[in-house]
């Protein structure tokens, strides 16, 4: 049995190990912890660049929905917020839940923080938070058609609330990301009462959560308002009065809006700014705080593992030894350079990534741009003259993205491949191609989860997600049991040989990830930029000095 | 030819949307979608049925005033629709006087100043406004003053009831800008049919008769000249609200454009038929008020 207080972390260790030396290593801006006194009161202007596309979280997986969710409601378990925390780490503290224990392999406990209130509106009108709403709300979660997500939660056979303050989850089967999964937002504990009232939870009046912001109106295109719940479960939090959303598409009036002081952070996703347009907002707000941080998010290629030519494992390693990430960076104007190319679980997730330089030689290799390399690679391997193949992509992504994909393409054709360029719409692209169903190849973007285990699904067969076919009994066998092991640097061993294994294999390819530079005006303290959609959870703990 | 008109368009809105490669539930349920779910959800949404079906049924709401529910958010489109189009229309009717205002009289003022410096000003000035894209002023006209002054014109949406004055603010740049490629085609046409119509011999008679120029041209010769600008300028109300989908975004409008768009992307088909049918009504509406202007202009047209 282990006892996990909310205080501290299984991850507080691991982030002084390696996790932190990586950190330390791609921040070239950094925000010192600020010691100064909170002060209340404010609010809090961002930018997003899409609206929701409406407001239940367990009938969609778009960020769209989960950012302003993220400041209404709670969920057992969060992320810390903060300046102190280095993005890319994933510290997990209690969020409605006071403590937690896991019992034996499959069993977990939570003990609910007394006195919790739904927000003071109709339908809840500020009653108090049992075991029985978080039942509810997980067991709806899990039963509920077309909830996306339920992936997340999939190993849990059954949650029960032996008493008001008690939640206790069954698993089907051992596995110790289970925490981490509950601390993804998506994840946020929902009310019965609304469901009952609105039918579902779509509409905006149906956001009664127990957050530290409460939803006070959506005009739809328009902007979001958020005003501080007075009852919140933690004293004294959140410091800002409220938090205005604007939801504005265009990317250069949003930068206009910033540099004119209409935003307290970076308008792009993220709270980010890009890197060319860094010059002009350092000149233009001075102080300006800034911390740089790599995305989760990164390109990544599926291959037709059961087809030639890349039954062949020397056709995709030519393939990936012909790619070269550090171009595809330097074009890019989010990071003009600056990035970290990624092994199976991204850079970003700091904690679990294996670093490039302790992958096995015949992996490592593969990030070294070497098209001479990969014309030996295809000859040995059958294609003295090189190869054509069609490459399906969606312009859906961006121009960043088809910039990219254009930087691909002229690399690979250094070393004798022809990309037969097919581009799809996004929709029809996203509903397809990502499912396996395209010709030989494809070019795509992964990202947005922050737990490490997601990033294996593509390797498991029988998964909708596993586009390349991948059926390797070993690599299934190793993503199983990282899954039952517990002990925390046991199973970083297990995920960094999983790691190793596709590296050499190269089952997918993986483009790199940008460094993004996330920014806030100067009065804005006690913000740390991270991955994923905790917005509100980053801000709860920020506060405005003006 | 309106009621025709409108049935054969409600029956391109309905079929072209579905013709849009991919699945508006694959698209709902993401990366992470599974079979049954798939089936259930599209089953929950009345997608499973023949399209024809759907055709009839939706036909049937949309003639008893309902539009049909949003398959994402299960807003009624009409309401959504209700709440944007005056939007839409607000910049459009806006960016149209814009472009009236600047083009007919500098169009007069270069056809009776014909090959004059004036003239080969105003005509560059034209072809310049065709050949410059609004997008690309738009976005200038925000950035550049936020650049050198920290400034940006207002670009959070302010609505009517909370203060009317910065709502009327907020649409005259992007209108003005918008109005600029319109203008600058009207003012082409309006000076090409002023010139024709000068050389006609009952304007000669009117010279001879000694009428005060303004007389000649704006009594006897303009009223003629502008049936066939009455006639670009419906065809222009449609061009204006298709640019509007760049100039909302740009400047913050939650107007039909958006909303257009927006749904394009999600397959929200309800959205779409919804949208393109009131666009079409209007196109619609507005060359049947062209048509009877003309009468107007010209007393010889009768209907």
């Amino acid at each position: 049995m282990e006892h996990i207080p909310s205080s501290l972390t299984r991850r507080d260790v691991l982030k002084l190990g390696g996790a932190a030396l990586a950190a330390g290593a791609t921040s070239s801006l950094s925000a010192p912890a600020e010691a100064q006194t909170p002060k209340r009161g404010g609010r809090f202007r961002l930018r997003s660049h899409v609206a929701p596309v409406h407001f239940d979280p367990q009938q969609t997986i778009a960020f769209s929905t989960m950012i302003p969710l993220s400041f209404a409601y709670s969920r057992l378990v969060k992320v810390k917020g903060g300046s102190a925390v280095v993005p890319g780490t994933q510290p997990i503290e209690g969020d409605l839940a006071e403590s937690w224990e896991r019992q034996g392999d499959t069993a977990y406990v939570f003990k609910l923080r007394k006195g919790v209130r739904w927000h003071n509106k109709p339908p809840l009108n500020g009653r108090e938070l049992t075991a029985e709403d978080v039942r509810y709300s997980y067991d709806r979660f899990l039963t509920i058609k077309g909830n996306a997500n339920k992936f997340l939660l999939e190993m849990v056979d059954k949650v029960e609330a032996p008493d008001k303050y008690t939640v206790k989850f069954t698993l089907r089967e051992p596995n110790a990301w289970f925490v981490d999964r509950l601390a993804s937002t998506s994840t946020w504990v929902v009310a019965k009462d609304c469901v009952d009232q609105f039918g579902d939870l779509k509409k905006p009046e149906s956001v009664v959560g127990t957050g530290p912001w409460m939803l006070r109106s959506y005009e739809p295109s328009v902007r979001l308002t958020f005003d501080r719940n007075p009852n919140y479960f933690v004293s004294g939090l959140p410091y800002a009065d409220g938090v205005d959303i604007a939801i504005h598409p265009d990317p250069a009036a949003a930068f206009a809006q910033f540099l004119s002081g209409e935003y307290d952070f970076g308008p792009e996703y993220g709270m980010v700014i890009r890197r060319s347009d860094l010059d002009i907002a350092q000149r233009r707000v001075k102080g300006l705080g800034m911390r740089d941080y790599i995305v989760v998010f990164g390109g990544y290629t599926a291959m037709k593992l059961d087809q030639e030519p890349f039954k062949d494992v020397r056709v995709r390693r030519a393939f990936a030894m012909a790619q070269d990430w550090k171009e595809v960076l330097e074009t890019n104007a989010w990071s003009q350079g600056k990035g970290e190319p990624n092994p199976l679980i991204p850079a970003a997730l700091k904690e679990w990534s294996i670093p490039i330089g302790q992958l096995p030689q015949e992996g490592r290799q593969l990030y070294e741009f070497d098209p001479n390399g990969a014309k030996r690679l295809l000859a040995e391997a059958g294609y003295p003259n090189g190869l054509k193949v069609p490459v399906e992509t969606t312009p859906g992504y961006g121009p960043d993205w088809m910039d990219a994909v254009q930087v691909s393409l002229r690399n690979w054709k250094q070393a004798g491949i022809e990309g037969d360029l097919k581009l799809k719409e996004y929709g029809a692209f996203v509903s397809s191609a990502i499912f396996g169903k395209f010709e030989k190849m494809i070019l795509t973007l992964r990202g947005g989860t922050t737990d490490p285990d997601t990033y294996f699904t593509p390797f498991l067969p029988g998964e909708p997600l596993n586009s390349s076919g991948v059926n390797d009994a070993k690599l299934t066998e190793m993503i199983k049991l990282q899954r039952r092991t517990f002990d925390d640097k046991k199973r970083r061993e297990i995920v960094y040989d999983i790691q190793r294994l596709t590296s050499q294999q190269v089952y997918y390819g993986y483009g790199a990830s940008v460094s993004c530079v996330g920014a806030w005006m100067p009065y804005v303290k006690n913000f740390g930029p991270n991955i994923g959609h905790d917005y509100g959870g980053r801000l709860m703990v920020a506060w405005l000095d003006k | 030819m309106a009621i025709p008109s409108l049935l054969i368009a409600s029956l391109i809105v309905f079929s072209l949307p579905r013709l849009i490669p991919g699945d508006v539930v694959q698209l709902m349920l993401e990366e992470k979608a599974y079979g049954k779910d798939l089936e259930d959800l599209r089953a929950k949404l009345g997608l499973n049925r023949p399209i024809y079906i759907q055709y009839v049924e939706w036909l049937g709401h949309v003639v008893r005033g309902d539009l049909g529910e949003s398959l994402w958010t299960r807003r009624p489109v009409l309401e959504e629709l209700a709440r944007r189009l005056p939007i839409s229309l607000e910049l459009g009717v806006l960016a149209l006087l814009f472009a009236i205002v600047i083009s007919v009289p500098i169009g007069v003022l270069a056809a009776i100043r014909q090959d004059s410096p004036a003239d080969y000003a105003m005509r560059s000035m034209a072809i310049l406004g065709l050949s410059v894209p609004g997008f690309w002023i738009a976005t200038l006209c925000v950035l550049l003053p936020a650049i050198w002054w920290g400034w940006s014109p207002p670009i959070q949406f302010t609505a009517f009831s909370a203060d009317p004055w910065a709502h009327f603010a907020q649409f005259l740049l992007p209108a003005f800008i918008l109005g600029i490629a319109s203008a600058a085609a009207i003012m082409r046409l309006t000076r090409g049919t002023l010139l024709e119509v000068l050389r006609q011999d009952y304007v000669r008679t009117a010279w001879a008769k000694g009428l005060r120029e303004r007389v000649v041209v704006l009594k006897h010769s303009l009223k003629n000249a502008l049936i066939p600008v009455v006639t670009v300028l419906g065809i222009q109300v449609a061009q204006i609200l298709g640019g509007t989908v760049i100039f909302e975004s740009i400047f913050g409008l939650p107007g039909m454009g958006r909303f257009l768009f927006d749904a394009i992307n999600q397959r929200d088909y309800p959205v779409i038929q919804g949208v393109n049918l009131l666009i079409v009504s209007v196109v619609v509406l507005m060359n049947l008020i062209v048509d009877a202007f003309y009468a107007f202009l010209d007393p010889r047209i009768r209907y």
